[in-house]
């Protein structure tokens, strides 16, 4: 009794230092610290390693391995294209150098604000690339309401950048905040399985070389949540489905090579700085090794033996959720109250 | 001309050739020592699979001309 008093009124003084997120259910440890949203996530480490990815080369490397992200703008673009809306502005937030953004239409919409907390990749792409007006803000995405006013954007986009924010629900409630009323939030995130065959393939390699495991993919959010946290961020009408991307690599180490160019490297507080090359060359053989199965896991063992891993190929999971939600309005339609069904279901059953 | 200096500084680089040797150079001991894991992938402990990978690991040193 006393316990859960304490824990009540820590909780309330919590509520009032932090702005923007209330207590995750799922990190109890952090009620009652008042340090603000947990830190997952380096997010100075994250910016550097994005502006190394877009500087290597010139941005050669960079370009060559948006195939993940292109694809998924594709994607991101049909949902966007399914709503019969016209936009004066769009604001891309974690754009990148503009995957989502290259793919508006002027027909569609008039402009689009690009931010990106990494300088490099913002500006890697020419503006001649784009059919709409862009403006390029180099800011942290994390602190969306310092760079644009509340009620201000009529829709905010995002393609693959959510899954490096610390604070998930505290975001989603700025995105809402920034929206003007009926206004429309568009976004695709990598979700909770994507890549775990090298999260299986290091964790084996590192119990079995080192005895035990450290992070090196990061935690991600699982698909059930989406809703959950759009729904508590006060969006409405939501819309959340997931999809996968399946990338096939000659090896792991050319999977590794491209998530260093992406700048999608490990950036998890608390990781090791280095991995020794024996648990990595033995991750490398077991990623190899243990393949089939995670093919045959997800298609019939018949398939398998027909075109199975005869190349020697390893594959890659990249699992996105796609998330629309809008802000509330008296405009919109809205669900009737309880009670108020004029046809009994049984008649109709 | 600087494309083919990056590309043959990049062959060269230790990583690289961990990659390359322990991918074809070594891809028989590699593929035991996978097939070891795979057969206790659901208890795995530490050296479960030690012999294996000394193997992987010797001719691994062996065609890097290093030790560590």
């Amino acid at each position: 009794m006393f316990l859960a008093r304490v824990a009540r009124s820590s909780a309330r003084g919590e509520a009032q230092t932090r702005a923007f997120a209330a207590i995750s259910s799922s990190t109890p440890s952090q009620i009652g610290s008042a340090v603000g949203p947990y830190q997952v996530f380096d997010r100075h480490a994250k910016r550097l390693q994005k502006d190394a990815a877009a500087a290597r080369d010139g941005g050669a490397r960079s370009a060559t391995v948006d195939y993940v992200r292109d694809e998924v703008a594709d994607r991101m673009m049909e949902r966007f294209l399914d709503i019969k809306r016209k936009f004066n502005s769009v604001l891309d937030l974690g754009s990148g150098p503009g995957h989502f953004s290259k793919l508006l239409e002027l027909d569609k919409t008039a402009k689009s604000i690009m931010v990106d907390s990494s300088e490099m990749t913002l500006n890697r792409d020419p503006d001649s690339e784009f059919e709409v007006k862009i403006e390029r803000i180099h800011a942290d995405e994390e602190n969306l309401l310092q760079i644009v006013k509340p009620n201000s954007q009529e829709a905010i986009v995002s393609c693959l950048s959510l899954h490096w924010v610390n604070d998930l629900p505290g975001i989603l409630v700025q995105i809402k905040e920034a929206l003007q009323p009926d206004g429309l939030f568009l976004a695709a995130m990598f979700g909770g399985d994507t890549l775990f065959e090298l999260r299986t393939s290091l964790q084996l390699a590192e119990v079995e070389r080192e005895g035990g495991v450290s992070p090196h993919i990061s935690p991600m959010t699982d698909t059930r949540d989406v809703s959950n946290l759009l729904g508590r961020a006060g969006f409405t009408l939501l819309t959340v489905d997931i999809d996968e991307v399946k990338v096939a690599y000659p090896s792991m180490w050319e999977l590794l090579e491209d998530l260093s160019d992406m700048g999608e490297g490990n950036a998890v507080i608390g990781r090791r700085s280095i991995i020794h090359r024996d648990t990595l060359a033995a991750a490398s053989a077991i990623y190899k090794g243990i393949s089939p199965i995670f093919i045959a896991k997800q298609i019939s063992y018949i398939l398998l033996e027909m075109h199975g891993n005869e190349d020697g190929s390893i594959p890659a999971t990249f699992q996105i959720i796609y998330m629309i939600g809008w802000k509330p309005a008296p405009t919109q339609p809205k669900p009737l109250d309880r009670g108020t069904g004029a046809v009994n279901l049984k008649e109709v059953l | 001309m600087t494309a083919l200096k990056a590309a043959t500084s990049q062959q060269t680089t230790p990583l690289r050739q961990l990659a390359l040797h322990s991918t074809s150079t070594c891809a028989s001991e590699a593929s035991v020592y996978g097939k070891c894991i795979v057969a206790t992938y659901t208890d795995v402990k530490k050296d479960i699979c030690k012999e294996e990978f000394a193997k992987f690991g010797e001719c691994l040193r062996k065609a890097m001309k290093r030790k560590w």
